[in-house]
């Protein structure tokens, strides 16, 4: 039995892509379908409920970057949307 | 580098100021004591206060200016070790970390007839860390106002300066840099639904180890993608809304990632939010990622123990009370983290370090 030291990650780099793709090909198909079949035409005076606080894509936004700010230093991953700040040296 | 910013669902210029003020407390749970074999198992507890202004200028200018400080206290991770057990034990920092953050952000849009162009400049200093970040940002509207580009640069140049670097010989000054580009588009769908999709590529460059664990070696450079999907649903008959949120993430360092975020916005009479909410993320591991530190490596070759580049998954649950007023809002949130090996999606080993915190805030809107 090897000893802890010798593990290696079991997952291969091509192994994990391969369905990533094709789920990436899935959703970029839903979007296109809901943008171009789904969109219907709304009018200036039909918009009350999209302006609503809780229909924004950032409802609270001093909150929200306080989240990324953890995340983005605790785990791997970041970025996806907007514009990013200055980092920090977070351990 | 944090998210500064998110695009909004229209380039228009905001109607009228806003200011937020928050306090938050961010608590890390201790590490079991049985797999600390030396230091405090005791890790971050941070506390944070937030200010942000949002106002208008004029009829096509805004001025958005943002400061953060933060104070923490605690333990973080220095080795890596086989235990006796069989399984990695950690070597804690010995003695209890005092350090302090703060990060001011000041940015400045110019809003068109169907467009809005947006610069930002960020400072954040820490006793061991510097960052100066600039960013451009830009949208535009069309479509009947349904569809709304927008796309973002951004640089940032980091100066690291490790608290006693000699005594435990430690880089005593190192520099890294990071550029980002993102785009991404908005579109209405009805009434009463919006999506958003979003694409990002980042580079970093030059020293991104870290200088605090006995053996961490990182290579220089990073490349990272990003593509995220936001879903936001009002229905009408619970009057509630849905927000749905995909991102996927990969990099050159073999690790990827997947987050799905979810929550419900409950309208509770005309002035209350019950907000509960539920995360997911799991990530793979590094290809240079080690359970333990070995040293028989050269100095030159990669390896790192660290826990954030290790395979895992995390939940978050959290639940927010929202009191909404004409001309004041006051939010009130507990989220609760817990990362396992075994809520990943790939598999890997559990890590002693793996996270588990709680992050409560409070948070006052007043718009004039």
């Amino acid at each position: 039995m090897n000893s802890i030291a010798d593990r290696r990650p079991a997952t291969s780099v091509s192994s994990r892509t391969a369905p990533v793709v094709r789920l990436l090909a899935v959703m970029s198909a839903i979007a296109a379908a809901l943008s171009l079949g789904a969109c219907a035409s709304v009018q200036p005076w039909e918009r009350g409920t999209l302006a609503r606080p809780e229909m924004q894509l950032d409802p609270n936004p001093l909150q929200t970057g306080l989240y990324e700010q953890v995340y983005d230093s605790k785990e791997a991953a970041s970025g996806g949307a907007g514009t990013a700040g200055a980092g920090c040296g977070c351990n | 580098m944090a998210a500064l910013s998110l695009p909004a669902f229209s380039a228009t210029q905001p109607a009228e100021s806003s200011v937020s003020a928050g306090v938050s407390n961010y608590k890390e749970a201790d590490i079991p004591r049985h797999d600390v074999v030396g230091g405090d198992n005791r890790r971050y507890d941070i506390d944070i206060s937030q200010f942000r202004l949002l106002t208008p200028i004029g009829t096509r200018w805004s001025v958005d200016v943002g400061v953060s400080r933060e104070t923490m206290s605690g333990a973080s991770p220095w080795a890596t070790v086989p235990g006796l057990d069989g399984e990695a034990d950690l070597i804690m920092s010995g003695a209890t970390i005092e350090d302090s953050r703060t990060e001011v952000n000041l940015s400045a849009a110019l809003y068109g007839e169907d467009r809005s162009a947006a610069v930002t400049l960020s400072r954040s200093n820490e006793d061991d860390y510097a960052a100066e970040a600039v960013s451009v940002s830009g949208e535009w509207t069309f479509n009947g106002d349904l569809t709304t580009l927008s796309a973002g640069v951004s640089h940032s140049s980091d100066v690291i300066e490790p608290s006693d670097a000699a005594l435990f010989g430690r880089v005593a000054r190192e520099k890294r840099r990071t550029r980002s580009a993102s785009v991404g588009i908005a579109q209405v769908l009805n009434r009463n639904s919006a999506l958003y999709a979003g694409f990002s590529l980042t580079s970093h460059k030059g020293f991104l180890s870290d200088p605090y664990k006995l053996r961490d070696v990182r290579p220089s450079a990073r490349y990272e993608r990003a593509l995220s999907v936001r879903y936001r649903r009002f229905f009408g008959g619970t009057d509630g809304a849905i927000h749905l949120d995909y991102r996927y993430f990969d990099d050159d360092w073999g690790i990827g990632s997947h987050t799905v975020q979810s929550s419900w916005y409950q309208n509770v009479g005309n002035r209350f939010q019950i907000v509960p909410n539920v995360r997911y993320y799991s990530q793979s591991a590094a290809e240079f990622f080690l359970p333990v530190d070995d040293f028989r490596l050269s100095s030159e070759i990669s390896q790192s123990s660290d826990f954030r580049l290790s395979a895992y998954g995390a939940v978050t649950v959290g639940l927010k009370g929202i009191v909404q007023q004409p001309r004041w809002a006051l939010t009130i949130s507990v989220d609760r983290y817990m990362s396992r090996e075994k809520y990943g999606l790939s598999s890997g080993y559990e890590h002693p370090a793996r996270l588990d915190f709680t992050l409560a805030s409070i948070v006052v809107d007043y718009r004039f």
